[in-house]
Order: structure tokens, then sequence, then C-alpha cells
């Protein structure tokens, strides 16, 4: 477990050290909230911005797993994944460390977008409820990370990842219940919304916003982490050895 | 663990992907020198390293190191190696003392600041360890690596090509550390394009071709096995395989073609006199001593004359390596 921390804290420090990463991977999303949420004449919800706020937290998250995919294929490029696998440290120990690094930066990233949106005039100040947001950004940060670790190990190079990521970031988001509620969705939409995993994620942020505890959607979550966390394992020994 | 075992030992040990045989039957022992591994690109350099740091698994044969088989107990050696590969890899946004405290962490050293510091000054870099990584010269990043590699007293250290890329100053500096870490009782296996270096630096040396070892001495012994003394000679026209007696044709690089004598002052001058009279012009003609190149370039089949560069195939070794 120390060794998941040594190699999270190698990236965190890479990333903040890296200014400019650390503010352009912000500016999507704050746009997303001030310019849509602020913007757009909504007529099924009072406060926009608290519909939205939940969506955007959880694009946020997205974007940081989309771009963190990447992060051990360049280890592996540079050549500093065959370094650490010639270490006597487990060599799970990396892609766990990698795994923690996204999704808590992803974390950073969501806080600094909340406070955003509690500026803006967004009301999401109970503590409770920012406690169990933290703990569904979590977990769907771990499964998004773990998918997008494992698509970058199976393909060949960052050219394909990159073309991969772009290929599903706006569709995943736009095919989410990030910007509307179902029952405004065409029929089409629904079902495609529905299935879709950024969904489950915003869904349950909403629910707690309503006092709901979505037990079963963060039960849902979890285990499709651990699944896919579990099929990244796989695939990292099968790339490692 | 046997006590009498060398520290590095292969048998028979073999790499296969698929019908190319990257590593073929290399049977080595290895014991606190510094031991280079010669061959041309593709030869098997990197394989044969990437099998002995249990990064690659044999297809056939063994491999101990330090009493340990990469096999059987890939924890155990990696708990005794240190493997510095061809890539520079190190983190330029950190400073040196980071990149060498983050290892020291990762090995888990109890004292990894104080042990960084030493490792640091052991390969001169106490002076620039706050500064970022990407403000050092190629030999400094280098050096960083062999101070990350060094921070938990490894008894075997794996070098891939440590000195490629760098300038002479460079080069020289690397070498220096290497042998004062053999000296104080380090096994280095290092791989290496540079035979002057490898003359220089290594024990021994095997010298390996399409993944077989061709030749393994001390490079005195192999310069006095295998080459006698070299004529050079430099002309224009083609070589028609003219010989004289006691002279043998080693090899042609550029104009130069390269002979090996006995006596280069008793076969000169009949050497010279046949070429003229086979129809080539002479414009130089040099006797030396052989150095590694010599030895080298007698064992290697040529290469780049004969054959295309193979991308696919080269792709497809990066690839299953990597």
């Amino acid at each position: 477990m120390k060794r998941t921390f040594t190699y999270m804290e190698r990236d965190l420090r890479r990333w903040i050290r890296g200014r400019i990463n650390v503010i352009t991977s912000l500016v999507m999303p704050a746009a997303w909230l001030i310019f849509v949420g602020l913007a757009l004449p909504i007529r099924f919800t009072d406060n926009y911005l608290d519909f939205i706020t939940p969506g955007i937290l959880v694009l946020t998250m997205l974007g940081a797993s989309l771009q963190g995919g990447a992060l051990l294929m360049f280890d592996k490029i540079l050549g500093f994944l065959q370094k650490f696998l010639a270490m006597p440290a487990p060599r799970e120990t990396i892609l766990f460390g990698k795994i923690l690094f996204i999704t808590c930066r992803g974390l950073i990233q969501t806080t600094i977008i909340l406070v955003i949106a509690l500026i803006l005039g967004a009301h999401l100040l109970n503590p409770v409820f920012l406690l169990q947001t933290y703990l569904i950004l979590f977990i769907f940060g771990v499964l998004l990370s773990s998918i997008m670790t494992t698509v970058a190990l199976s393909l060949e190079d960052h050219d394909s990842y990159a073309a991969f990521n772009s290929m599903i970031a706006m569709p995943l988001f736009f095919t989410s219940s990030a910007l509307m509620p179902y029952d405004q969705m065409p029929g089409w939409l629904e079902v495609l919304a529905r299935l879709n995993p950024v969904s489950y994620a915003i869904d349950a942020i909403r629910s707690m916003q309503e006092g709901i505890f979505p037990a079963t959607t963060i039960v849902g979550l979890l285990i499709g982490a651990v699944v896919v966390l579990s099929a990244c394992i796989i695939t990292f020994r099968r790339a490692t050895v | 663990m046997i006590t009498n075992m060398a520290i590095i030992e292969t048998s028979g040990l073999t790499k296969k992907f698929n019908d190319l045989v990257a590593v073929d039957e290399m049977t080595l022992s290895i014991d606190r020198e510094i031991f280079g591994l010669l061959g041309p690109n593709g030869s098997g350099k990197t394989t044969t390293v990437k099998m002995l740091t249990t990064l690659l698994t044999p297809t056939s044969g063994e491999a101990t190191v330090c009493g340990h088989s990469v096999t059987a107990q890939p924890s155990k050696v990696r708990d005794r190696i240190s493997y510095v590969p061809q890539d520079m890899a190190v983190d330029m946004k950190l400073t040196g003392r980071e990149n060498v405290i983050f290892f020291a962490n990762l090995y888990g050293i109890p004292r990894p600041r104080e042990t960084a510091d030493e490792a640091l000054t052991q390969m001169d870099l106490a002076s620039r360890a706050d500064d970022m990584v990407k403000t050092y010269s190629g030999g400094m990043r280098r050096r960083l690596e062999l101070a990350q590699a060094l921070v938990h007293d490894p008894e075997v250290l794996f070098l891939d090509e440590p000195t490629i890329g760098l300038d002479v100053a460079g080069r020289r500096k690397i070498w220096e550390h290497i042998i004062s870490l053999k000296n104080g009782g380090m096994t280095v296996f290092v791989t290496t394009h540079y035979m002057d270096e490898a003359d220089h630096a290594c024990g021994r040396v095997g010298i390996i071709d399409k993944g077989k070892i061709v030749a393994l001495d001390t490079p005195a012994a192999l310069k006095s096995l295998h080459c006698h003394e070299i004529i050079a000679i430099r002309g224009e026209g083609e070589y028609k395989g003219t010989v004289v007696p006691d002279v043998t044709f080693i090899g042609k690089t550029g104009d130069e073609l390269r002979f090996q004598a006995i006596s280069g002052e008793d076969s000169g001058i009949p050497l010279l006199r046949a070429l003229n009279e086979s129809g080539m012009k002479i414009h130089s003609f040099v006797i030396r001593q052989p150095t590694l190149d010599d030895v080298f370039l007698s064992l290697i089949e040529e290469q780049e004359e004969t054959m295309a560069f193979d991308h696919h195939r080269f792709r497809t070794m990066l690839r299953r390596r990597a």
C-alpha cells in the first residue's frame, strides 16, 4: 500500500509542477458551468445550475479519467515502466498508484469546480451531501480510470489512444443525464442515457440532492469498479510479463 | 542458496518470439566483474538483459542471479539487482534529489533522504541535487539513473547501453563510476556498442551474434586469439578475393579492406603486390595491433551491407520486448 502512495505522489508532484495542465483541464468544465449552467433558458427546473452541477462534477471526473488513461502508456513508452518492473515492489502497485492518482486528481479538479458552482449560486453546502458526492465520484473515478488504463494497455500507441479518447468523450457526456432529466429526453436518448454509466453517477448525486441515499446505484458502481479493476489487473499482468 | 555459484549463471538460456530465436542456448557464468555483452543491433543483448532482470520469461533454459532463479524466484532476484535501461527515464519535473528519494521509497529504504544524498554524492551530483532534472546534461541524467539504481545497494547492476548518446567526457565519467562500483565488489553486466569502452573497462566480454555467444574471454585474450596483426588498406577498385600466404581477409568497412597476418611486416608487401596485380589502386596502407573492433568485425557476420532493414520485423520485436 505504501508503494502505491509513493507512485501516486510522484505523479501528483509532476502534475502540480506542470501548471498549465492544472489550469487547462479545468477550463472545459468551468465553461460548461458558466455558459450552459447560467445562460441556458430552461423551463423544467427553477435552478438549472443546481441541476447541471452534478453533471459537470461527473464530467470533470470523466475528463480526468480519459486524460489519465494514457499515463501508464507514457511510462511504458518513455522507459519508466521497465525500471519499475525490475524493482522488488509488487508490480500491481504501479497500476494501483496510477489509478489512485487519476482518481485523486479528478477529485481535486471537481473540488475546484464545486467551489466555482457555489460562487455562482448553487445550493450544495450540506456536509453529508458533499461527503456522499465525493464517495460516488471516487468510485466512478476508479471505474473509469480502470477502463481507460485497460484501453491504453491494450492499444499500441498514443495516437490510437487519443483517437479512442476523442471518439468516446463527447458521446458519453451527451448521452448521459447530465444536461436534462429523463422525462425531457427523446425516447432513443433516454434508452442510451439509462445504459450509460456516466448517468449512474450523475443520478446518484441528484438523488442525494433530494435527500435519498442511492444505495443500489452505489453498489452497482462499486461492483462495476471492482470488475473493471480486475480486468485491468489481468491486462496489466499480460502486458508486463 | 548454493554458495559456490557465480553471481549470474545461465544455462541453455533461450528466448523465442514465434519463429525468431532472439537468444539461443546461452550459457554464461559471471562473478564480481564488469561483464560486457557486445553485439550488433538485434543480436539479442537487450533480450538477454530483460530475461536476467525478470522482465521477460525465457522460452527454455535457466538463469540464476545471486543464487535465485529468474523464473521461480523473480522477486528475490529483483531484491538484489538494479536495472538501468537504454532509454534515459528520469522525471524532468522533479529535482535530482526527489528522483532518487522516489526510488529509495519504492525500495523501502529506512532513511530515504539520507540514503539518496549518499547516492547523489557518490555520483558527483550533490551540488545539483535540488535543481530540476530538465536542467541536467545527458551525462548527469545518466549518473542520476545510476544514483537511483544504487540507492538500495544492489549486488548486481544491469546497464543497457549506459553511454549511448553521451559526449566523450560524459562517457568517461560514467565508466569511472562503473569501475569504482566493481572495485567495491559489485557485479556489473553491461551491454554496449562501444568496443573501445568495453576493451578499457570490462574484465570479460561476450560477443553475441544472432542470439548466440560467438566469443567469450578477456578483451586481451580475444584480441590475441582471434586476430594477429591488422593490415588496413584503402584503395580503389573491387576486391576480388586475392589471397597471399599467412594473410586472411577479415572485412571491409567503406573503402577500407582489413586483413590479418601473423606478421604485418612480412606479409604486407606481397599483399599489396597481389592487390595491385588484381587491378586495385592502393592509396594507403597501415599495419597496426588488433583492437576489439577488429575481433568484433571478424566474428560478426556482416549485416548492414547485405541485409535490408526489415522494418516489420523490427517493429514486431520491439512490440514484444516492450
